[in-house]
Formats: structure tokens, C-alpha cells, sequence
């Protein structure tokens, strides 16, 4: 996909307007093209506010307790005693009469307000395993699509391997990437430092004709990083890498820091 | 039975004005940062499993996630059950929450559509070219290659931007609404307006450039 073919589909991506098969291939090349991932960023901005300024409905005023039950399970006489009603007396009445029923209730299930605890407790234990099995899960399909990913560059004939070492800020900081013109560009990475707010770090693969970004890198909370990333097929020869500190979302040209930088050796195809 | 006493009560309801009053006064003059540190201190507390902090988070945000569900169902019975399908999943899938990505209050509209674009799928009932994501949900936020942050435009600038719809031509309008409230790709959107493929793709471009111009020459 060109820039130009990029740019044209920018405003129909952010409106989910693409099919599946155009929207993989848009994606792939915001991925790798700066300037798109900044138009993206601002007409997603104009997304949002339509979903604002759609006109003002007002939910009926029984829909809250109704919500509020099915969600967390509860009665609605024990829901909403620290949320006050903005206004209006008869809302007033509403949660005086809350509070009556609730004191009442209170008074009433004292008994059996430890089992009902223990109950609850056992619940929410259950739901938070539950939730952190999903997680993992999800974490676990994602970490297996970048392990096949990584196998099939590592594996590629046309692999090169470059050590990056850590510059200035970042001295305690090594990385090593593969790259294969055809498969794309494993990187792994550790020590870097935590990033200063609303700044990301971005790779760099730079070529004689300069640098071309390869993607925004990750670090996990340990500083540790491990991605995969799609490189154009026409780049020219890499002759090395770097990774520098850059405003969050990205930029089309290194502008920051160089935080890890290697170079190429040996023979690279075209 | 067990009762208060007549002055802990007077007291205890003295105390919930003045509460309300504090809340009153924070909603109404809260800018954009506190309302965003608000909503995810009650994403942590729902978290946590405290029912109060999601009655709370309904009472900020439910007319936002209403107003976009009756858009795009048309249908208020349906629109209820797109908020409470919303808020049941904020209560059991708060920990999701990534504010990286996002405020939490365009996590709850990017929700929203999402769950009634899925309803108004089903009731299309069409067997063609439709495949709802298994989890409709996440199809907004995973999607999303850039690292951009999704939050809210400000009272002023949504003004602005439905001051900038009205400006739009049908022509414009309509690709935008078919797309985004209405779930179809540029494909369907071309053969239900029956125009060239072309002829939408330059239209929705030129309405959202509109719109966006209109937000960036606002006033900051």
C-alpha cells in the first residue's frame, strides 16, 4: 500500500468502514508509516466527538436500579446510599426513603449479614479468577501469534542479527533484533529505563536514505521488551538500528534521544 | 426494631446535602483532567467489587451512553438494555480498562456503539457480509493500531462540531452516518446510496476534514 492509498483510507478506518481484508492491510501500513498513524490520531478525535454530539436522550429514571441489579447483583435498596441525586425533592424523598429501607434491612438481616459477606466474598473471588483466567488466556493467544511470528524470521535465510548497545541515557540498556526482508523484524530489548510521561520509544531501522521507522517498542514494567514488526519490502539496506525517546504516538523522523543504537554487519540483500 | 435517634438522623441527612451539594458544584466546574482522575478512581473502586462507585459512574455517564445507544437502535427498550449491557460489563471487566488508551468515558461510548452496532446487526438478520467480532467490545479498542489516547472533546467543542454537522451537505452527511452509526463498510454504504465506490470514499473524506477543521480552528 502507498502513502497516498493509506491516507485516502485514513477516514473511512477510523469510521469502521473498511472490510476486514482492507482494514489488515491499512493497518499494516500504519504501522510502519508515521505521518498515517498521526492522521488516524486526529480524525479518531473527530470520531469520538460524533459519538458526543449525537442528540441528548435522557434515560427513563427506572433503568438505574434496574442497570445497577443486574450488573452487581444486588437489590437496589442497598445501591446508590454515597451517590446523591443532583436535584429535585421528590428525589430526595427517593433516598431518605433509601436509606429508611436500608437501615431497615440492616437491622432486619444482621443475622445473616456474615454468611451473606462470606457468600459475596466467595463471589467475587471466584469472579476475579475467572477474569484473570481471561486475561491470560487473551495474553497467551497474543504471545503465541509473536512466537510463530519470530520463529518464521529467526528461521528466514535472509536473517540478520544486530546488537544495539545503550547510549547515554541509558548506558545499563542492550537490545538484539533480527531482520529478514521478507518476514519482517524480530526485537528484544531490557534495562530500559521507565518512560518519562507522554513519551514513547520508537525503533529505527536507518538506511542510507535515512531512517524509517519501524514501529513504537513497548517495555513491559521490567523495562523489558519483546515485539515483532512488519517492514516495508522496498527498504533500502539497513546499515543500522536505533531506538530513541519520542513524543507519545510517535514521529515520522527521529527527533529524541537515541536511547540504543547498532549497526548493521556483514551483507544485507536488497 | 432497631431505630435512630431523631438527631443522629437530622444530622445524617444534613450531611448528604452538604455531600451533594460538594458533588453538584465538582460536575458542574470539573474540567476535563479532574473528570477523567474521577471516573478512574470509580473504575478502581468497581474493581475492587464496590457497587456505590458504579451507581456513580451511571450517574456521570449515562445520559452520554443512552443518547449514543437511542442513535444507533432507535429503539429506547433496546437502548436500555445497550446500557446495561455496558455497565454489567464495566462491573465484571473494570480490571480491561486500559487508560493508556483512552479516558474511561470513551472506553463507555466506544463500548456503547460497539454493543448496539451488534444489535443492529442481529435485527438486519442479514446472512451476507456482517461478522460481528466475538467480542464486539474489544473490536474498537484492539483495533486501534496507534498509540493514540481516545478521550472526549469538551462541552465547547462538541457545540462546535454539531454546529459543523449542520454545515455539512446531505452528500457528506450521509456516508458518515451510514458508516459509523449505522455499521456498513464503504462497499454497502455505495451500494445503498448507489453511487461509485470513488464518489463515497471523496465524500466521507471531505465531510470529516470539515468537521475536523471546524474543531481546530477553535479557540483552545
Amino acid at each position: 500500500m502507498t502513502h497516498e492509498d493509506g491516507r485516502e483510507l485514513a477516514p473511512l478506518y477510523v469510521l469502521d468502514a473498511l472490510s476486514s481484508a482492507d482494514r489488515d492491510e491499512f493497518e499494516q501500513h500504519v504501522h510502519v508509516c508515521a505521518e498515517c498513524q498521526r492522521e488516524v490520531a486526529s480524525l479518531r478525535g473527530v470520531a469520538t466527538g460524533l459519538m458526543q454530539a449525537v442528540p441528548e436522550r435522557t434515560p427513563p429514571a427506572e433503568l438505574r436500579a434496574r442497570v445497577l441489579r443486574a450488573a452487581t447483583g444486588r437489590g437496589s435498596a442497598a445501591l446508590g446510599l454515597r451517590t446523591v441525586p443532583r436535584a429535585g425533592a421528590s428525589q430526595w424523598i427517593a433516598t431518605a426513603a433509601a436509606l429508611v429501607l436500608a437501615v431497615g434491612a440492616i437491622a432486619v438481616s444482621i443475622s445473616t449479614a456474615s454468611r451473606a459477606r462470606n457468600a459475596a466474598a466467595v463471589a467475587e473471588r471466584a469472579r476475579a479468577q475467572a477474569s484473570a483466567a481471561e486475561a491470560e488466556a487473551t495474553d497467551a493467544r497474543t504471545r503465541l501469534a509473536q512466537a510463530v511470528a519470530s520463529v518464521g524470521i529467526l528461521t528466514a535465510p535472509d536473517v540478520v542479527r544486530v546488537e544495539l548497545s545503550g547510549q547515554t541515557p541509558a548506558p545499563g540498556a542492550a537490545a538484539r533484533a533480527y531482520w529478514s526482508r521478507s518476514r519482517g523484524l524480530v526485537f528484544t530489548a531490557s534495562h530500559l529505563p521507565r518512560l518519562p510521561p507522554r513519551r514513547t520509544y520508537q525503533l529505527w531501522v536507518v538506511t542510507a536514505q535515512g531512517a524509517v521507522s519501524a514501529g513504537l517498542v513497548q517495555a513491559n514494567r521490567a523495562g523489558e521488551v519483546s515485539a515483532v514488526f512488519n517492514t516495508p519490502a522496498d527498504l533500502p539496506p539497513p546499515v543500522a538500528m536505533a531506538v530513541t525517546l519520542e513524543p507519545e504516538g510517535g514521529v515520522p523522523a527521529p527527533t529524541g534521544a537515541k536511547y540504543l543504537v547498532g549497526n548493521v554487519t556483514g551483507k544485507t540483500s536488497n | 426494631m432497631f431505630t435512630w435517634p431523631g438527631s443522629l438522623w437530622r444530622s445524617l441527612l444534613a450531611f448528604t446535602a452538604f455531600a451533594a451539594a460538594i458533588q453538584s458544584i465538582g460536575s458542574n466546574d470539573a474540567s476535563g483532567d479532574d473528570d477523567r482522575a474521577i471516573d478512574e478512581a470509580l473504575l478502581r473502586r468497581i474493581d475492587e467489587g464496590d457497587a456505590d462507585a458504579l451507581a456513580e459512574l451511571y450517574d456521570r455517564r449515562i445520559r452520554l451512553v443512552f443518547s449514543l445507544a437511542c442513535r444507533i437502535v432507535e429503539m429506547q427498550t433496546e437502548a436500555e438494555e445497550v446500557a446495561q449491557d455496558v455497565f454489567m460489563y464495566v462491573w465484571s471487566h473494570a480490571a480491561r480498562f486500559d487508560a493508556r488508551r483512552g479516558t474511561v468515558a470513551a472506553w463507555l461510548l466506544v463500548m456503547t456503539r460497539s454493543r448496539s452496532l451488534d444489535r443492529l446487526r442481529a435485527r438486519r438478520t442479514r446472512p451476507d457480509t456482517f461478522q460481528p467480532n466475538d467480542n464486539g467490545v474489544l473490536a474498537g479498542i484492539a483495533g486501534s493500531v496507534e498509540d493514540s489516547e481516545q478521550r472526549l472533546l469538551d462541552a465547547a467543542d462538541v457545540d462546535r462540531l454539531r454546529a459543523a454537522l449542520s454545515t455539512l451537505t446531505p452528500g457528506e452527511r450521509e456516508p458518515i452516518d451510514l458508516a459509523y452509526f449505522g455499521g456498513l463498510t464503504q462497499r454497502e454504504i455505495a451500494e445503498r446510496l448507489n453511487q461509485p465506490l470513488g464518489t463515497v470514499k471523496t465524500r466521507v473524506r471531505t465531510g470529516l476534514m470539515r468537521l475536523r477543521a471546524a474543531l481546530s480552528g477553535a479557540p483552545s
